[in-house]
């Protein structure tokens, strides 16, 4: 080691042109900064949210407080400043929760890079040095971390409620964190209980009433009226569900063809032989028992046509028409049942059954709402209203977000406090074990913990507290043993952050210092930007 | 009275200035893709003027080189070379650009002292043959001894991954790569193995599967896993059986009739179906479409229907399996079906995914890569290419020399030799040859931040004494024993 440093002590005898390399990186990281300062604003419980506006002449509008959103609808030129959206995005599929955290720390690391770089060290041990602070945190972070199992709904919902309180919907966190955790709970497949597929919970969204009105549904709906034009039922229990995919309406080859009629009566007989054709269909469809049809929706002819609608609403079966292909999965699942691809499959043993059917209506639109599936597949669906077309789709992001972080306690069972608590804690370990460290690294590696205290800052700031004192308080208190010690926002004090309820995935955690070592790491070694094709 | 001998847009240089002209493209080339040599080299990022304005993060060379505009025909040449040394080998594609813009810059310092150049491409030549058989004295060969060569094997891809992204992690990179190259036993062929791309986890997650994976879903209603597998690879269209025939039409007279024909086309697309059940298979593969009738039909016969898979792995997967990709039916006697002895869907991240085990050529395999994000991955997999590449080269030329400008020294100090001995200008060319010879360690050295001129020296005195090993060290700043510290690269 003693042979390093004095290796490199002579470095400085060398004369190197890096003007061209020195632009570039510090134009790279002046974006990124720029970038990471424009959504700080948003960090925590008492973050602001940021409208955007988008399209011809500002048509489209979004709020949001989701740091993947924001960054993802800006539309950003400098490659680093995109490499920064697509960190956000990253942590976004990982975790789910945390973009606005992972962004700000990057931001906040590159500017601590910036000073390393200029007092002379090489970007390479720069980056090297961050690579094993990463590792050492995340050692740190699995610590401080306390075991959950899935049975305890309460640490859930309380993780679940933390992901909430930073977005718009925070007054409706009592309501929406059960509804999130229950969702996701009856997803869970106990043969692979370390997977949760968020596929399997469909959100659906409808304009009315208030956000209060949210709620879990165990069974299916259909953002469709049942079809109405022959009045056919709407309501109907011990329903047997048929989800078909062929066309109930007049042959039609698939190559054009056209009728040659060379006499009137044979016009009348056409009619007959075409109302004879669906008349059949109509009774095989009723003779298997079937009393309600989900039809897809079909680019080679009309699904359906008003004749047979009129026959099946004679039939009193209910029609649900324009069904999505790739919805038909998510049904199929939920109803227990297997699509129907053509009338001569017509069986028994390809019916759902579920105890009832019916059209309710909601706001000012009806939907159709299936309960009481017998075997229901695991899945769950949601209906979330709003007031207005922007809040409903904040709540859904924000609903996106909690069940992300329930998937990350399915992940990996373990809490860890929130509050700034755990990125103290860290600064603090990894600046001690800096000081055990030699060289450049121990420099390298002081800087950066020191840049980890941004968050506890910037949530102090937001709330509108006096960052610097709350920051050295919660040091003090961290030098003190006390490893939950966190900032807590409505009593503008540092208490014991665990009490409060106030816990976040460790998972969200660790991935957010991972995923910004490594964007950090690569943004270092870059030192030209070149124009190709 | 020559008038207008060329078009309006052409221009005719001549003489000194159109030499001039090569020289400086060539270097501005070599001096773009410096920085990016050695261990402590750098990235670049290429943006993208076209559509999508995509960004590329890449330390590799050809790459860098491939996607540049260029005006200057040398440089062009110059990225040609680095094409070849790609296509190749697969690594050093950014020494091979170095070095020869070195040359070029000792060639134009000869030119000026007034040296025909034919006089210095005969040097050039002569120094060249040289060098190589120094080399080639001095190489190693492990063949025999299986441990060896495998610790070989082990160091070359740790030498070829520690310039890029994957340097941190690089001990379990290089264990994946041998481990697929092994796999290969001596065909360069590195078709069978598959790299793909799922983000999420980080890099620590990427595994090497044995057998094959291909990135669809099964269909609804089919069975999840099938042993002792016949598969029958197709591309034909299985949604509407049209008359490829612009506008044809068919003409009847009655309501009946059209029933009659739709029935047809029915039982058609029934038979087609049931042709293939007939050549006994249980799993189906079509490059195009299944629609919901025949994907039914197949589920009721109990056969894995797969549609939409991409043309990349149908090919692949016929390779693999040893299956013929069929677009007819008729003859299912002269149909090769391709054979594996399980077939399974898997849960990679969130991804459902189909996975093929124990096919019939034993060399396939694939190697999945996780990382945090698209850049990541990318340059993820570039970075394995070129381990994969050069470790299949020496799988199949099995001798090996020291790294770290090691080799360069070696040959620079036999040339310096032959220089003193030839007679004649040609001389001052061989000399200039190994000045740009030493330029390349010199360079990796400025890369990591050390003083260049000075370990160079220092090197040279080493060199000169018998049988050393000394190259640069970049961990440690100095001079070290190659041997010792294990950096090997391909002859």
């Amino acid at each position: 080691m003693a042979a390093a440093s004095a290796a490199q002590s002579r470095k400085t005898e060398t004369y190197t042109d890096t003007k061209r390399r020195d632009d570039v990186r510090g134009v790279n990281i002046a974006a990124a900064r720029a970038v990471a300062d424009a959504v700080r604003t948003s960090l925590g419980p008492r973050g602001m949210d940021k409208m955007i506006s988008s399209g011809d002449q500002a048509q489209e509008v979004i709020i949001t407080n989701d740091g993947a959103t924001i960054l993802s609808r800006m539309s950003l030129l400098q490659p680093a400043a995109r490499m920064l959206a697509e960190l956000s995005r990253s942590q976004d599929a990982a975790a789910g929760d945390g973009t606005t955290t992972v962004v700000v720390l990057a931001g906040s690391l590159l500017r601590r890079a910036q000073t390393l770089l200029s007092a002379g060290a090489h970007p390479t041990a720069a980056a090297d040095s961050l690579h094993r602070l990463a590792t050492r945190a995340v050692e740190i972070l699995h610590s401080m971390a306390i075991p959950i199992e899935l049975s305890d709904r309460d640490s859930l919902v309380k993780s679940a409620s933390t992901a909430l309180n930073s977005k718009v919907v925070s007054q409706y966190s009592s309501l929406l964190s059960p509804l999130a955790v229950d969702a996701a709970l009856s997803v869970v497949d106990p043969a692979h209980p370390e997977i949760l597929d968020l596929r399997d919970i469909r959100v659906m969204k409808k304009l009315g009433g208030t956000v209060d009105d949210t709620e879990l549904i165990h069974g299916l709906i259909f953002d469709k009226k049942a079809s109405h034009s022959a009045g056919g039922p709407t309501r109907i229990e011990n329903a047997k569900i048929a989800v078909i995919q062929f066309q109930v309406s007049p042959p039609k080859t698939d190559i054009e063809q056209s009728v040659i009629v060379s006499d009137y009566a044979q016009m009348d007989r056409i009619l007959r032989e075409e109302r004879n054709y669906i008349l059949g269909m109509v009774k095989k469809i009723k003779a298997s028992g079937c009393n309600v049809l989900l039809i897809q929706k079909s680019i080679l002819r009309d699904a359906v046509t008003d004749l047979s609608l009129h026959y099946l609403a004679k039939a009193k079966i209910l029609v649900v028409k324009d069904v999505e292909r790739d919805e038909i999965e998510f049904i199929t699942k939920t109803l227990n049942c297997l699509p129907i691809a053509n009338i001569e499959h017509f069986r028994q043993d390809k019916l759902g059954h579920a105890g009832l059917v019916e059209e309710v209506s909601v706001g000012d639109t009806k939907i159709v709402k299936i309960t009481g599936i017998k075997d229901m597949g695991r899945t769950a669906t949601m209906l979330v209203r709003g007031s207005n077309q922007l809040v409903i789709d904040e709540a859904e992001r924000s609903l996106h977000d909690a069940l992300c972080v329930i998937r990350c306690l399915v992940n990996k069972r373990f809490l860890i406090a929130g509050g700034g608590a755990p990125e103290i804690e860290m600064s603090m370990q990894l600046a001690a074990w800096a000081k055990e460290l030699q060289g450049m690294e121990s420099y390298c590696i002081k800087e950066f913990a020191e840049a980890l205290q941004v968050i506890p800052y910037t949530l102090a700031e937001n709330a509108g507290l006096n960052p610097i004192t709350i920051v050295t308080e919660l040091r003090n208190r961290h030098a003190k043993g006390e490893k939950n010690a966190g900032i807590n926002v409505r009593k503008g004090q540092i208490t014991n952050i665990l009490e409060e309820n106030v816990v976040q995935p460790l998972l969200v955690s660790t991935s957010a210092i991972t995923l910004a070592c490594e964007c950090v790491r690569m943004i270092l070694k870059i030192d030209d930007i070149v124009t190709v094709r | 009275m020559v008038d207008r001998l060329l078009k309006d847009d052409a221009v005719q240089e001549k003489g000194e200035r159109a030499r001039m002209a090569s020289f400086i493209g060539a270097m501005a080339i070599a001096d773009l893709v410096k920085t990016t040599l050695g261990p402590k080299g750098m990235d670049k990022i290429l943006q993208s003027t076209g559509r999508g304005r995509s960004v590329t993060v890449t330390n590799d060379g050809a790459t860098i080189l491939k996607s540049l505009h260029i005006d200057n025909p040398a440089a062009k040449v110059l990225v040609d070379i680095s094409k070849v040394q790609d296509d190749e080998v697969g690594d050093g594609t950014t020494s091979v650009v170095v070095l020869a813009g070195e040359l070029l810059r000792e060639a134009e310092k000869l030119v000026n002292m007034k040296i025909h150049p034919m006089t210095i491409i005969a040097g050039f030549r002569m120094a060249a043959e040289c060098a190589r058989n120094a080399l080639l004295l001095k190489a190693m060969d492990n063949k025999e001894d299986s441990d060896k060569f495998r610790s070989d094997l082990m160091n070359i891809a740790m030498t070829t991954l520690s310039s890029k992204i994957l340097s941190q992690d690089k001990e379990y990179f290089a264990d994946l790569a041998v481990d697929a190259v092994l796999r290969l036993k001596g065909s360069t062929n590195l078709e069978s193995i598959q790299i793909l791309k799922k983000p999420g986890g980080s890099l620590k997650d990427s595994f090497l599967d044995e057998g094959f994976i291909l990135d669809k879903k099964i269909g609804l209603g089919q069975p999840k896993r099938i042993e002792n597998a016949k598969i029958l690879i197709a591309n034909t269209a299985m949604d509407t059986d049209k008359v490829k025939i612009y506008g044809a039409r068919v003409r009847v007279d009655s309501m009946a009739k059209v029933a009659e024909i739709e029935g047809a086309e029915k039982q058609k697309m029934r038979e087609k179906v049931q042709k293939i059940i007939g050549h006994g298979i249980n799993c189906f593969i079509n490059r195009q479409l299944i629609y919901n009738f025949p994907e039914e039909l197949f589920a009721d016969a109990g056969i894995l229907a797969i549609e939409h898979a991409d043309f990349e792995g149908i090919e692949r997967l016929g390779l693999v399996t040893g299956g013929d990709i069929t677009s007819t039916f008729d003859n299912p006697e002269s149909v090769k079906l391709g054979h594996c002895k399980v077939i399974e869907e898997i849960m990679i991240g969130e991804d459902r995914l189909i996975h093929f085990s124990g096919v019939q050529m034993g060399q396939a395999c694939t190697i999945v890569l996780r990382g945090a994000s698209e850049h990541v991955l990318d340059e993820a997999e570039r970075s394995l290419h070129d381990a994969l590449c050069v470790l299949s080269q020496t799988v199949n030329d099995t001798r090996v020399l020291h790294g770290g400008g090691w080799p360069e020294m070696v040959m620079a100090k036999e040339i310096d030799e032959l220089a003193r001995k030839t007679p004649g200008k040609k001389s001052h060319a061989i000399e200039a040859f190994s000045r740009a010879l030493q330029a390349i360690p010199t360079i990796i050295a400025d890369n990591a931040g050390l003083d260049s001129a000075d370990l160079i020296s220092q090197l040279r005195a080493e060199h000169h004494k018998e049988q050393s090993t000394a190259g640069i060290d970049v961990i440690s700043g100095s001079v070290g024993d190659m041997k010792e510290l294990g950096d090997i690269r391909v002859v």
